[in-house]
């Protein structure tokens, strides 16, 4: 996909997110955009590393990289993007997100609702096994590092 | 799907736009909501309903969309997924002394997520699925990890499909449930906050933050460490997960698959030609 596609849709989520933020939180367009231009500036900057970086690594990557560089205490933007970003819920990038993936998953649904026992049982399972893994794991990491 | 130019792709997808930003404004005009359950709370997020609307808007309901929206949408799932990712890195880093003081235990915290496969696979093959149970049972099966199994074995095989349904159960059941499991795990008394916190965090923003949120409303005094240990964990695991999926947790559960259909082999034995069709 082109840059520029990728700015474009960008921008239409953008253009969700903040209306998820708006309607869902109270916080007006203007006060959020800084926070969603931001966002979309630092995919931006994920895709063209993906592009161009010798070695394969999918986009989220870079994207979950490099939000973490530029808020780390080391970062010398890191006052502008902790603050512009504050005011965007955490949740509100992911809405329009969810129409998409509703949209993505319809043509699905009859097989879905056919087979869907099976695989509510099975994902049931998954979650509980990973949840369930992931506490133990954790707590096992955490006291032996002395951390609790 | 690749269109020849921008103007090529508004022209196929300028209704998926418009509508997504309906959705969006309804489930975010409808809101979060808590329902009491007993002594722990269900969570449901405003993109619960968005998928829900965009799941009966297309062809097999309302008809507003056709299967050529369909697979557009998918790739706008996959775009629309990069700045709230952004938006979580930015978490940890403002976070970044948290995590450093947290240390090792964090780094290797994806690791937790495997025990999915060993709950997962055997009940799967049990319940008859063949190959889509590799898909369904290797991850949690958010959007990265679907776009790690179609890469892995292509975008049309079962294994896919598995994945697939996963995702959409998770879509549908995984915020409550992640709240509701949360709920029970924290209230056994047998495990620190801080753990609890830090295990919400899988991999998948949705079911953290729905774990999370009634984490912090058992833990009202250690909300903010909650908080702040889960967005890290899921930071981290979000990074580190893409490596295990890939690297561990595929092998491992085609690996596991082939054991087990040997064993299950044994005692449907009558179509010996079809089982060893199954095996790679």
């Amino acid at each position: 996909m082109r840059l520029r596609e990728w700015l474009f849709l960008l921008s239409v989520c953008g253009v969700g997110t903040l209306l998820a933020n708006w309607i869902g939180s109270g916080v007006s367009i203007v006060k959020s955009l800084p926070g969603v231009v931001i966002l979309i500036a630092i995919t931006l900057v994920a895709v063209v590393l993906a592009k161009i970086m010798p070695f394969k690594l999918p986009i989220i990557a870079y994207c979950s990289v490099l939000g973490l560089l530029a808020a780390a205490p080391f970062s010398p933007i890191a006052a502008v993007v902790i603050s512009s970003t504050k005011v965007i819920a955490f949740a509100a990038p992911f809405t329009v997100v969810g129409s998409f993936a509703g949209i993505a998953i319809s043509d699905k649904l009859g097989t879905f609702i056919h087979q869907g026992w099976k695989y509510i049982i099975v994902g049931v399972a998954v979650m509980t096994g990973t949840f369930v893994g992931s506490l133990l794991w954790d707590t096992l990491t955490l006291k032996l590092t002395g951390v609790i | 799907m690749t269109y020849p130019n921008l103007r090529a792709r508004i022209k196929v997808e300028w209704k998926s736009y418009l509508v997504a930003a309906l959705f969006t404004a309804i489930a975010e005009y409808i809101g979060t909501v808590k329902l009491k359950v007993g002594p722990g709370m269900i969570i449901l997020f405003p993109v619960f309903y968005a998928i829900i609307l965009g799941m009966l808007s297309g062809p097999q309901v309302m008809h507003w969309f056709d299967n050529k929206h369909v697979k557009a949408a998918s790739k706008l799932v996959i775009v629309g997924i990069c700045p709230f990712v952004v938006n979580l890195g930015i978490t940890a880093g403002a976070n970044m002394d948290m995590i450093l003081h947290a240390g090792p235990a964090l780094l290797v915290h994806g690791f937790g997520n495997l025990l999915g496969i060993f709950f997962g696979l055997p009940l799967a093959m049990l319940l008859g699925l063949r190959r889509e149970s590799i898909g369904a049972t290797s991850s949690l099966n958010r959007e990265y990890h679907l776009a790690l199994i179609n890469s892995a074995y292509g975008s049309d095989s079962d294994e896919a499909s598995g994945s697939m349904a996963i995702y959409i159960v998770g879509g549908i059941l995984g915020t409550i449930y992640f709240g509701i499991m949360a709920t029970v795990l924290g209230m056994t008394g047998w495990f620190d906050p801080k753990a609890l916190g830090m295990s919400t965090g899988v991999g998948a923003g949705i079911f953290m933050a729905s774990a999370s949120a009634s984490l912090a409303q058992l833990f009202p005094h250690d909300a903010n460490t909650i908080t702040a240990m889960a967005s890290a964990a899921n930071t981290i695991a979000g990074i580190t997960g893409i490596y295990i999926t890939m690297f561990l947790a595929i092998p491992l559960t085609d690996k596991l698959y082939t054991i087990l259909d040997k064993m299950f082999a044994g005692r449907r034995a009558k179509t010996p030609a079809a089982v060893k069709g199954r095996i790679k």
